[in-house]
């Protein structure tokens, strides 16, 4: 009976109230409000600190056209290479004498005027691979082109940096986890729709009673305190039985949903957003970080840039949605005073070919420039830009000028805080990126 | 090793873990009728389904295209304009095709005369793992499909030509594009990292010198056909596993089959899919042995695997996460309930990580622990309450923002049906709390629940009183949003 008065004096005392009593399974052990305040203890205490930095990667999913996003347009290599689909100087937003920025990026170029954008030229890696599939595993495993990973980078960071984490440690907008997620100790968290990330009670049914069966299996539960609120509290990886580790998903499922929604509901956005989907996505990354998650690190994704053909008006619309979204999710960051502590990184699996095909398009390249966002960013245009004469191109792609995982090593270091060497499986030197 | 379990543990739960297993499970009465055979037989009846007919017809579109030659001829003349909407109309009878496939299939698995053909079909095309997304084309997709169906129980080596024979993995790993200036080596790589041999048990040399040997072969565009063309065919010696010969295909699969680590390799994936566990050395071992003892042929290894102590072994049963797949098609057995509407269906699997014919890669689905995250445990449990009530409470899942209106618009208009709670409860069983609890275990779990879920289960029971048509339903619901119910 005490476990019963104290939990409906929890539920009444917290926002989850609603949530719970619409019946979110609880199959777990141990007695939700003590692992909630497990939960919430460690939100201080760990990696996952109030003023914590947070990671927010931007992937650019098919391969973004990087020599049409940052122009070269005093190279004359460009505009032979392109005849169709070359971006004159004069319509270019102008970043200095040799680099502009496609005309629909107004937004980004606005927050490159405000010192919030660093810039860097052809990023890639070595023997690049042209399959959106395997070059995008790539850029999430942070391996060599000619080795396979299951695990990501970032959830290599998850397994390294943040044992014990709360499961919302990383977020990732959509469907299904990232391959950089994949850790070793399952951690993070995918949400497409907070409207859909519950437990959704039957119409029909009569599922009032719903509330006693959970209330049942959480007594029923406390009687044996189940390895879950070992996880929660950093022990070891899953012991290994699918039903243990079903067990705990479960309960990240229910503190994840609880909390999302009770963090969605609670904050506001302080900008206003286009009606896009990545802004929308960018949109509920905000305000998840203004509603206190003790998230270091979100997935965020914007499909289409695969412009094999009718690439300009294809292009124009998504680096319009791109420079518009993020110009209202740094705008928004900044009036909840959460700029400082977010860093936007963007990454697409390949360049484009230099030269443009015969259908309006361009097809599958390699390095490409990428940009790092926020308020403590080192701004401005950096690296060394890739050549574009004929004679300098590996099958018809400019060459790498920056190893991406320099530049993850530089996130980890500079922003994280935390040794590169044991996530990346490589010492390397950092890119500096704040 | 691999010795066949003795008829005295054969019971109930033994026949629902070879019918879960090598098929998608089934009603108490289908485990029962296995029950009543001796093990041999009731693996017999699954294996060897040579005398059940399938008369499942072929869609009608399941042919090369005639009008192909036209519509390029078209494609090539148009104007800019022209060719978009031309390429639209490609895509979208594309779409619906493949709707139609995917639909097929899962019908086929709920409800066809042989569901270990299927799930067999299942494995293979997650083995070679190819996507619709890269080959675009439906008709290369079935015929795919047909192969692994065809070939899926015989011999090795016949399976492993027909497949690098096969159009849509001629397109898929760009055999299609290779030339003997620059041999193309996805498709050589592929073979033996992920379909023969496994990681790390071959050369970089192996692999540019084994695309060498596969050159000539490639795919006909316009028949939709493959083809050979000896002018693109490497004629000098190649070198592979430390043979020198002017090997063409043909000898290149010969030579990596009879690599020992082929059957180990390939013993182990088809345990680990069937059975669910990492193999022991000793185990992986008995398999190879068996694999040879049996000419490289499934069927007869099949049999044999699952006839074993070991694939009977508590290790084993319930201890696999259903995959998608597996979940859906084997509820809608144990409910006794059509599949959803196509679209439903394939919109639940694509939002739990699984969609026919889209594997993510060519490594095809992880599988296991990777089937789960927080995401995918709460649309399994919002699954549940689709098949149960007919509520679709799931996300809809599309490329593009404007797709998801349209789709979700006609999603709209397609209201599955709830679940018959007559086809799982008999009156006699509504009458008491023990034997409901006793029919959804043995339906739905084939074994015991958890204590603590089944106790809180009966507690739920005993408070609703009176229990109506809805309330059943709402109860297996919940059973269904089990942990134990999201093994087999």
């Amino acid at each position: 009976m005490d476990t019963l008065r104290t939990r409906r004096s929890f539920l009444r005392s917290t926002a989850l109230g609603g949530a719970l009593s619409m019946g979110v399974p609880s199959f777990v052990a141990a007695t939700f409000d003590q692992l909630h305040a497990a939960a919430e203890g460690r939100d201080v205490q760990t990696a996952t600190g109030k003023d914590a930095p947070i990671l927010v990667l931007l992937q650019l999913a098919g391969g973004n056209d990087g020599l049409n996003t940052l122009v070269p347009f005093t190279d004359d290599d460009y505009h032979r290479a392109r005849p169709k689909l070359r971006i004159k100087a004069d319509q270019l937003l102008k970043l200095d004498d040799r680099f502009g920025l496609h005309p629909s990026l107004a937004g980004l170029k606005h927050l490159h005027d405000l010192g919030q954008v660093g810039i860097l030229h052809a990023v890639g890696y070595p023997n690049p691979n042209r399959s959106h599939f395997r070059s995008t595993d790539i850029w999430m495993t942070a391996t060599d082109s000619s080795r396979y990973s299951n695990l990501g980078w970032i959830g290599r960071y998850f397994d390294n940096a943040c044992p014990g984490a709360d499961p919302t440690v990383g977020i990732a907008i959509g469907a299904r986890s990232p391959l950089a997620f994949a850790a070793k100790k399952p951690t993070g968290v995918a949400l497409e729709n907070p409207e859909y990330y519950r437990f959704v009670d039957g119409e029909g049914g009569d599922m009032n009673g719903g509330g006693k069966f959970y209330r049942a299996m959480n007594r029923a539960d406390a009687t044996d305190s189940g390895g879950s609120v070992g996880m929660i509290g950093g022990a070891a990886a899953h012991s290994g039985s699918p039903l243990d580790f079903l067990e705990r998903t479960a309960l990240d499922a229910q503190v994840s949903s609880d909390r999302i929604r009770e963090v969605v509901a609670k904050a506001k956005n302080q900008a206003s957003y286009p009606a896009t989907r990545l802004a929308t996505d960018l949109k509920l990354v905000a305000k998840l970080i203004a509603g206190g998650m003790p998230t270091r690190v979100y997935h965020v994704s914007q499909g289409g840039y695969d412009t094999h053909q009718g690439q300009l008006p294809a292009h124009q619309r998504l680096l319009g949605e791109l420079g518009d979204s993020l110009k209202a999710f740094l705008a928004d960051l900044k009036e909840l005073g959460q700029l400082d502590r977010v860093l936007v990184l963007t990454f697409s699996e390949f360049g484009r070919r230099v030269s443009e095909n015969a259908s309006g398009g361009t097809d599958h390249g390699a390095a490409a420039p990428l940009f790092v966002l926020g308020g403590k960013v080192k701004a401005g245009l950096r690296g060394e830009a890739a050549s574009l004469a004929p004679r300098d191109l590996v099958d018809g792609d400019m060459k790498f000028r920056t190893d991406f995982r320099a530049v993850y090593a530089g996130v980890l270091e500079n922003w994280l805080k935390t040794p590169s060497a044991p996530i990346l499986g490589r010492q390397l030197t950092p890119i500096p990126v704040v | 090793m691999l010795s066949p379990i003795s008829a005295g543990r054969w019971d109930f739960a033994a026949a629902a873990h070879l019918l879960n297993r090598a098929g998608f499970g089934g009603a108490p009465a289908e485990i029962e009728a296995l029950a009543r055979l001796r093990p041999a037989e009731a693996v017999a009846r699954l294996v060897d389904f040579s005398g059940t007919p399938d008369t499942t017809p072929a869609p009608a579109w399941a042919k090369p295209d005639p009008r192909r030659a036209e519509w390029l001829r078209k494609v090539r003349q148009a104007t800019a304009d022209e060719r978009r909407e031309l390429q639209r109309e490609f895509q979208r009878e594309q779409r619906q095709r493949m709707l139609e496939l995917q639909t097929g299939w899962l019908s086929r698995m709920v409800s066809g005369p042989r569901p270990f053909q299927e799930k067999l079909t299942l494995f293979w095309h997650g083995h070679f793992a190819t996507s619709v997304l890269k080959v675009k084309d439906a008709y290369l997709m079935w015929r795919q499909n047909e192969v692994f169906r065809r070939h899926g129980t015989g011999e090795w080596l016949t399976l492993l030509r027909e497949v690098t024979k096969d159009p849509a993995m001629l397109v898929w790993l760009d055999q299609a594009q290779s030339k003997p200036d620059h041999p193309n080596e996805n498709y050589a790589r592929e073979l033996m990292e992920l379909f023969t041999l496994g990681e790390g048990h071959h050369t970089e040399k192996d692999v540019t010198e084994a695309a060498r040997a596969l050159t000539g072969l490639t795919y006909d565009r316009l028949r939709q056909e493959p083809t050979f063309r000896p002018r693109l065919r490497d004629q000098r010696d190649k070198t592979v596993f430390g043979r020198t010969g002017n090997f063409d295909g043909e000898d290149l699969l010969k030579i990596i089959t009879a690599q020992p680590r082929s059957a180990r390799f390939l013993t182990g994936k088809l345990w680990r899919f069937f059975a669910g566990t990492e193999p022991s050395d000793a185990l992986t071992e008995a398999m190879a042995a068996e694999f040879h003892r049996h000419g490289q042929e499934f069927r007869p290894f099949l049999r044999t695997l699952f006839l074993s102590e070991e694939f009977h072994s508590p290790a084993v049963v319930r201890q696999q996460i259903k995959s998608p797949v597996q979940l859906l098609v084997t509820a809608c057995r144990q409910l006794e309930r059509p599949l959803p509407p196509g679209p439903v269906a394939v919109n639940a699997l694509r939002a739990l990580g699984q969609e026919l014919f889209n594997p993510p890669n060519v490594k095809g689905w992880d599988g296991g622990v990777a089937w789960i995250n927080t995401n995918t445990l709460l649309t399994r449990h919002n699954l549940a309450l689709l098949l149960t009530t007919g509520e679709n409470a799931l996300p809809m899942m599309a490329r593009k923002p404007a797709g998801k209106k349209l789709a979700g618009r006609a999603m709209a208009r397609l209201s599955p049906h709830a679940a018959d709670p007559d086809m799982i409860f008999p009156a006699e069983v509504r009458r008491s709390t023990d034997r409901l609890l006793a029919e959804v275990e043995r339906r739905f779990i084939n074994g015991p629940l958890q204590a603590k879920n089944r106790g809180a289960l009966r507690d739920h029971l005993q408070a609703q009183g009176t229990l109506d048509d809805p309330d059943l339903l709402g109860f297996v619901r919940l059973a269904m949003c089990t942990p134990d119910y999201q093994l087999i």
